[in-house]
């Protein structure tokens, strides 16, 4: 540039040369990002998720290989905090993957922008085996937006050593002799009194990003988070206010620890691992994690979410979408419906240690690589997840709710508000951005 | 004893000159102007303009991080005006700005007043107070979180070994606040000593001279020629620190990510959550901008209309 | 204030003011575990370097160096080209239009970028620049405050000299070249420095556009590294340590011309 004297030139142009060989062209005339969009015979795909998950996806991503000849699939795994950021930036630039993972809220948010591939007819086969409630949670508009692929809920680990010591005989081993509330109180009174210092009785796993997972108590009630045309929230009602009393006193009573409320900024698996906590409400994707961590410090068991006028656990778990720019979309759903057959599921499930979809499979003892003897009860959990469960959180402004959740269960919690207060700001944040759902829905 | 008048030296001149009235240019040379001009134009235009015109439409419009947007008109403005949230960030700034910003503007004064006149060391001393304007927001904030950290801070280390019990800095909505105002004024002090350093080498030393001569003491020496010299520099802090302030974004981000709740949320920080967080609400996000866009605008108006009739009297 | 008192008084400003440094400084070489056990102190009982080479094994930091590198000093290049040629501009030529261009330039104080991230994000996306560096380099390049340092400096070179390599038979381009451009050393240093000082330590906006760990910048490598060592301070101040001692002594060697740029922002 002429502009500059020769010493500041040379300067200049001497960082310019290095920098390059520091960093090489990437940046400068290579892009360098996580996603990129896919080609007519290359099927762009991106995952997340733990080192055994991406194993599986990479082996199914070569069985499709070979069952489509000339069909490359370039499949990336990333960690999860980048996922979601990736997708977005593609999806704003025009290079997002023809495939990626998603969890189902999130999936809400995409299909109600318009931003996926309507998959109803590639999937025909899956929707016959599927419930409505997960159908419903790929579903916009009546329109189908993805693969199902798999499906996580909690269940209420703990450990029978620590509750023989402290009295307690019987745990439920049946579905149907799921505790009640009043019988949970009374299990943690007990737990309570013969903890040692430090210890508390149990934890609950509604941190951060899982504050949804209140709702379990909030469906066990009988409530739910929205009117019956999703327009308007319920939460301010007798089940609400039950929900909500029975939850704010697991802090009053010190029956969960002080760091376990809603925006704690670590999750209570750490405590159960280290033994500070007689039982755990802990997702089955913790499974594997617990057999490592624990290996035989311990003896843990699993046993049904207690229940108030019915049984309730959260849709947790992913789909596989397709993008609607997609390159080629019929690649991409081909993929999917490949992806949602019983051969592919089955083999995903059994690796990951998740929960399949399809009632067929549900159905079958699958060989789950790990805790094959605890998942028994997380199938049977999935199956008390109802339609309006599913509707309440995969509205397009599900992440306003999370977020509100959070923020108001914390105050309610640890701040020292009243039920009534809490319940009241709620109900008025969630039917604020039911607006938005009316409208999205009414296109 | 009346105030002694101060001659406006040379140099000031200069800059009331550079205030608009330029000493006449060269003729012509047009083709060369536009195209001197024009690159930074361009980019003005592209990355700035376009943008602000931009957050206009989308504040009307209900619109996520990617995909179109749709007109909801008000809606936004709406959901504005009753949104508690909104109103505690504004609220939070406003804090955030009465107390940083007369601190700033005010010791950086003092430390210049105190620094001005010889002493063994100054050099070293100056350096170390404005050597933080060096050190990035980030590495202020994460040094700022290791001091103030309540389990393993130093500062609560300290206090401990000194008998005082933990401080709660980050679970204190108020003490977060403090935590976040101390490491920002860490940082913006040295820049306004800096300023007035500067300003203060133009004091007349012969009208000071005068004055002592005349008996006015060290303090009303500065309260009578010092202050009034140094009224368009201490404006020029007051808008800028001002302007930073309602802009606080990293600090906040780093060491409290807007709370505990919602007790150190800013302008700036909730409208990055509404946009870039999981609500990737951008017509949102936008409307809450806009609403800092136009308390910037109304400081810097009254900032040029009062210049003006500065120079006017 | 008597001299002795004051000297105090600095002394114990000045110990207030580098005390944070110093705390950074002590904790980058304490060991892990004797900061999650008792606390962070400020005189550990054992040192370390574990920290560092931690840091570098795990985390790609010299890639992050080479990116802040790049970032910055072509964000500086662009800024004080585009910046200077707008100062002169407005110095020195007269043009149709200027008082409207100086208005424009105006603006851009008067526009936060925070108002605006969202839309300058899309439009930036839509560009194509993300996953590229220009997606921060070009936005940043143009400052009212380049423009005003450069417009200042050259209104206070007189006049006649351009006149006089006018009369020798330049244009005005070659006048601007040959004449007055040597003269403008110092104010290119300052405006080197403040662009390089700034786009270095600038964080909002590459954290925004910058959205794959390799891209990272070292502020947003920060923040990133935060939620990867969640309380190791060690950890975290070892990189913050590497992260500003450059810059530090570049501007502890360098501050006449940071101090002289500062001090010039005030008079307008």
């Amino acid at each position: 540039m002429p502009f500059l004297n020769r010493r500041s030139l040379l300067a200049g142009g001497g960082l310019v040369a290095a920098a390059p060989a520091l960093s090489g062209c990437a940046g400068l005339t290579q892009r360098v990002s996580a996603t990129t969009a896919g080609r007519r015979d290359l099927l762009s795909v991106q995952v997340y998720g733990t080192d055994v998950e991406a194993k599986i996806y990479d082996e199914l991503a070569r069985r499709f290989e070979q069952t489509r000849r000339g069909v490359t699939v370039d499949l990336v795994s990333v960690p999860f905090s980048e996922a979601s950021v990736g997708i977005d930036t593609g999806l704003a630039s025009g290079t997002a993957p023809d495939v990626f993972r998603v969890d189902y809220p999130t999936m809400g948010v995409y299909a109600s922008a318009d931003q996926l591939l309507d998959v109803g007819d590639a999937l025909d086969d899956l929707s016959g085996d599927l419930s409505e409630a997960f159908l419903g949670a790929v579903s916009h508009d009546d329109r189908v937006y993805g693969m199902p692929q798999h499906v996580d809920t909690s269940a209420l680990v703990y450990r029978p050593d620590v509750l023989r010591d402290a009295g307690i005989t019987a745990v439920p081993d049946r579905p149907e002799d799921a505790w009640s509330w009043d019988e949970l109180a009374d299990v943690a009174d007990r737990l309570t009194d013969a903890a040692p210092d430090g210890s508390s009785a149990f934890g609950v796993n509604w941190q951060a990003l899982g504050a949804f997972r209140w709702l379990n108590f909030l469906f066990q009630a009988g409530g739910h988070v929205y009117s019956d045309d999703l327009t308007r929230a319920d939460l301010d009602s007798p089940e609400g206010r039950r929900a909500l009393e029975f939850t704010a006193s697991f802090f009053e009573r010190g029956w969960v620890p002080g760091s376990t409320s809603t925006k704690a900024a670590t999750y209570p698996d750490a405590l159960f691992t280290s033994g500070t906590l007689a039982m755990l409400y802990a997702g089955n994707f913790l499974l594997p994690a617990f057999a490592e961590t624990i290996k035989d410090r311990f003896e843990y068991a699993v046993t049904y979410l207690p229940r108030d006028r019915r049984r309730a656990s959260e849709l947790g778990g992913n789909a596989l979408v397709a993008s609607r720019t997609a390159t080629n979309p019929d690649l991409a759903a081909e993929f999917l419906a490949f992806m949602g057959e019983a051969d592919q599921m089955q083999a995903f499930c059994e690796a990951a240690v998740l929960l399949p979809t399809r009632t067929s499979l549900l159905d079958q003892q699958l060989d789950f690589a790990v805790a094959a003897d605890l998942m028994p009860v997380y199938a049977d959990q999935v199956t008390t997840i109802e339609d309006r469960d599913v509707a309440d959180v995969t509205t397009a402004t599900f992440a306003e709710v999370n977020l509100a959740l959070a923020n108001e269960l914390e105050q309610c919690f640890l701040g020292g508000r009243s039920v009534e207060d809490t319940l009241a700001a709620l109900d008025e944040q969630v039917s604020e951005s039911a607006a938005l759902n009316v409208e999205d829905g009414a296109r | 004893m009346s105030a002694p008048t101060v001659e406006r030296p040379a140099d000031r001149d200069v800059s009331s000159e550079a205030r608009g009235r330029a000493p006449a240019p060269s003729r012509g040379g047009s083709l060369t102007a536009y195209a001197m001009v024009a690159p930074n134009l361009l980019l003005i235009v592209v990355f700035l303009l376009v943008p602000l015109v931009w957050a206009l439409v989308m504040s009307f419009q209900a619109k996520r991080s990617f995909g179109p947007g749709r007109w909801t008109g008000l809606d936004n403005l709406t959901r504005l005006v009753g949104d508690d949230v909104f109103w505690r960030a504004l609220l939070n700034t406003g804090i955030f700005t009465v107390a940083t910003v007369p601190l700033s503007v005010g010791l950086g004064l003092a430390l210049a007043l105190l620094m001005d006149r010889a002493l063994p060391g100054r050099g070293v001393f100056r350096t170390i107070v404005y050597l933080p304007i060096a050190v990035s927001t980030l590495v202020t904030s994460l040094v700022g979180l290791l001091l103030f950290d309540e389990t393993v801070g130093i500062v609560n280390g300290l206090l401990r070994d000194a008998g005082i019990g933990p401080v709660s800095w980050q679970t204190d909505g108020r003490l977060a606040m403090v935590t976040v105002v101390l490491m920002t004024l860490w940082t913006r002090v040295g820049f306004g000593m800096l300023v007035y350093l500067a300003a203060l080498q133009d004091v007349d030393g012969e009208v000071m001279e005068a004055a002592e001569v005349d008996g006015a003491g060290p303090l009303a020496r500065v309260r009578h020629i010092v202050v009034p010299w140094l009224r368009p520099t201490t404006f020029f802090l007051v808008v800028i620190n001002l302007i930073w302030s309602f802009q606080v974004f990293d600090v906040v981000y780093v060491m409290t990510n807007g709370g505990p709740g919602y007790d150190t949320t800013m302008l700036v920080t909730y409208a990055y959550d509404e946009g870039f967080g999981a609500a990737r609400n951008f017509g949102y996000g936008a409307t809450v901008g806009l609403v800092l866009f136009v308390l910037t605008l109304a400081v810097t108006l009254v900032q040029v209309r009062l210049n003006r009739k500065v120079e006017e009297s | 204030m008597s001299r002795p008192m004051r000297f105090v008084v600095c002394v114990l400003v000045c110990a207030v003011f580098v005390f944070p440094l110093v705390a950074m400084l002590v904790v980058a070489f304490t060991p892990r575990e004797l900061i999650f056990d008792g606390g962070a102190g400020l005189w550990p009982d054992r040192w370390t370097t574990a920290n560092f080479t931690g840091l570098a094994e795990t985390f790609p930091v010299w890639r992050w160096f080479g990116n802040a590198l790049v970032v910055a000093t072509l964000t500086t290049l662009l800024a004080v080209a585009v910046n200077l040629a707008a100062g002169y501009a407005l110095a020195k030529l007269r043009f149709r239009g200027r008082g409207l261009v100086f208005i424009v330039v105006l603006s851009t104080l008067m526009v936060p970028t925070q108002a605006i991230m969202m839309p300058q994000f899309e439009l930036v996306a839509r560009m194509g620049l993300i996953g590229f560096f220009w997606a921060v380099i070009l936005p940043s390049a143009s400052t009212a405050l380049g423009v005003f340092l450069a417009r200042q400096f050259f209104l206070s070179i007189p006049v006649e000299l351009v006149e006089a390599a006018r009369i020798d038979g330049c244009n005005h381009w070659t006048a601007f070249l040959r004449v007055v451009l040597p003269l403008a050393k110092p104010l290119v240093a300052v405006m080197s420095l403040l662009a390089f000082m700034t786009q270095w330590n600038d964080f909002l906006w590459p954290l925004i556009t910058l959205r794959d760990p390799d891209l990272y910048t070292l502020p947003v490598a920060m923040s990133y590294l935060q939620g990867q060592f969640d309380a190791d301070y060690g950890g975290l101040m070892a990189m913050a340590l590497v992260s500003c001692v450059p810059l530090l002594v570049v501007f502890v060697v360098l501050q006449r011309y940071f101090v002289a740029g500062f001090a010039r922002s005030g008079i307008r």
